[in-house]
């Protein structure tokens, strides 16, 4: 049973990729189809693989970005020094 | 005329269907039906998970000896209240992380990577690749040191890390793998029965609510401790691991909520037995305890069956063991969703090893190359489970800035975006992590360099 407002997707047997056991009785609906009216439409493997969009993103954030990645490389960078230095 | 709607049905039309989707599928509908029936309980206990892993993942090897250390040294004073305070601070920043992947069925990498490009993605893996593999290098050294205390030595540590890795993978199910890790993750209250095992004095813990007394010693030192304990609450895998574990759970916005009450109680606990850890490690300080540096290692268990008995010790021993066997686990796990979404594979426990090879081999590998690390003879690696945090914790503002602004991207997000209050919490985060980790960065390089006595 659905419930209302539910967005869920009904997947015909058909047209899914697992392969469908036969049925001794095929006058109740399958098992199968029943489970995968518990998926949101954009949960499917197939919906996500797809890529969202790029952002936009002015020069400003993208200097801010980058200059928020060359601060965090060049610390990295001190607290190894600072790492190896004390070893010796 | 019905015939013709019978035909534009679009909606009910199905996508392909894998393998990771009837697996997922099979978890929902526990979930849809608890839902309909109203059994609240019920509900909660299927959706909670990846917080609690995150937050108590986070209480791993190097971080409980961080805390022990902080009260070894500097006694419980100012430390009981501020690791509460910290990991409040993590749960705002891992609420954001359970609601984009809530909303968005995606993981952080592949969202960074999709949305602001291929450069910014693969930085974030590259990061995360580098403090993961510290990191893990620091819970086999955990494990080791707990195992020691039994007279076992670091073959078995390597052993146990390694096969509870393939162990969890068994089944190809996210929902097996989660419930077996949560299982483990709360024996992490060991450290709370260690504190109770030192007999702590109840007037002290309640005095030192106020933040004092502030600890003394060097500058360095002092940003040394901010630094390590921040790192001890807040890392850049736990960003990776819940986001794509919620995905991986197939949490949706109206498991919202249920997903803030799995995440508080992971603080909740977290910061309870991170206190634990604390008071055990205060008991030291009254008994001629020695730096930092000397409490650390197998040193640590020993010393407190010397001035709190062998159970102590040996709760001790065993909570280390358990929090870097937890970390092993979920930190393997953050790597591998990392890995495999940039990439573009398939990342999930909801797929077999054959149909998701490269998350499986990502997640054993980087486990697989930190083990080999701890067979070294002569390998730093006390040094190491000590930086271990420290490294964390300046690379984690990039993590938390893309973090922030995928939280706030309305065109993914939709009215699931960051409110201005959540943004103004997060952003002080950001700075306050910022600050610490550079500042000690900064300092210790240049006192290393002789720049500054």
């Amino acid at each position: 049973m659905r419930a209302p407002g539910d967005l869920t997707v009904r997947v015909p047997e058909a047209a899914g990729e697992l392969p469908t056991p036969p049925r001794e009785h095929p006058e109740e609906p399958a098992a199968e189809n029943e489970l995968f009216m518990h998926l949101e439409p954009d949960q499917f493997v197939v919906e996500t693989s797809r890529p969202v969009m790029r952002a936009r993103l002015n020069r400003r954030a993208i200097a801010a970005l980058w200059a928020l990645r060359v601060f965090a490389v060049a610390v990295s960078a001190m607290v190894i020094y600072t790492f190896v230095s004390q070893l010796h | 005329m019905a015939a013709t709607q019978a035909t534009r049905a679009p909606v009910l039309l199905p996508p392909a269907v894998t393998p990771q989707d009837a697996a997922r599928s099979s978890d929902r509908s526990r979930v849809h039906h608890a839902r309909l029936g109203g059994r609240r309980w019920s509900l909660l206990w299927l959706l909670v998970g990846p917080g609690i892993l995150a937050m108590l993942g986070e209480n791993d090897g190097p971080s409980m000896i961080a805390y022990a250390s902080d009260g070894a040294q500097y006694g419980i004073g100012f430390f009981v209240p501020f690791i509460p305070v910290l990991f409040a601070m993590a749960f705002v920043c891992q609420e954001m992380c359970m609601r984009v992947g809530a909303v968005t069925h995606r993981g952080y990498g592949e969202l960074v990577l999709q949305r602001f490009g291929p450069v910014w993605g693969w930085f974030a893996a590259g990061d995360l690749t580098l403090t993961n593999l510290v990191t893990l290098v620091a819970e086999f050294v955990s494990i080791r040191v707990g195992l020691a205390y039994f007279h076992m030595g670091p073959v078995v540590a390597v052993a146990l890390g390694l096969v509870l890795v393939v162990f969890t993978f068994s089944g190809g199910r996210y929902w097996r793998w989660e419930r077996i890790v949560l299982g483990m993750a709360l024996f992490n209250g060991l450290f709370l029965a260690a504190a109770i095992l030192v007999k702590p004095h109840v007037g002290a813990i309640a005095g030192s609510l106020d933040f004092s007394p502030f600890p003394g010693g060097s500058f360095n030192t002092l940003l040394l401790l901010l630094a390590s304990t921040i790192g001890a609450t807040v890392t850049p895998w736990m960003i990776f691991f819940q986001q794509g574990a919620s995905a991986d759970k197939g949490m949706t916005p109206r498991d919202i909520n249920h997903g803030r009450y799995d995440t508080a109680v992971g603080a909740l606990l977290a910061a309870i037995f991170g206190v634990g850890a604390l008071i055990a490690g205060a008991a030291l300080l009254t008994h001629g305890g020695a730096g930092i540096q000397g409490f650390t290692g197998a040193a640590f268990p020993d010393a407190l069956r010397r001035v709190a008995g062998g159970a102590a010790g040996a709760v001790f021993a065993l909570g280390l063991i358990e929090a870097g066997a937890v970390a092993i686990l979920t930190i393997s796990a953050s790597t591998a969703y990392a890995a495999a979404e940039c990439v573009g594979v398939a990342h999930s426990f909801n797929s077999s090893p054959r149909q998701a090879g490269l998350f499986y081999a990502a997640n054993f590998g980087i486990a697989l190359v930190a083990a080999l690390v701890i067979l070294i003879p002569g390998a730093p690696l006390l040094a190491i489970a000590l930086n271990a945090n420290v490294l964390a914790t300046v690379l984690l503002p990039v993590s938390l800035v893309f973090m922030v602004m995928l939280a706030n991207d309305s065109g993914l997000m939709g009215r699931f975006a960051n409110r201005r209050s959540t943004n103004a919490i997060g952003i002080s985060v950001i700075a306050f992590v910022g600050v610490c980790g550079a500042a000690y960065g900064i300092d210790s390089f240049l006192l290393a360099t002789h720049v500054i006595g």
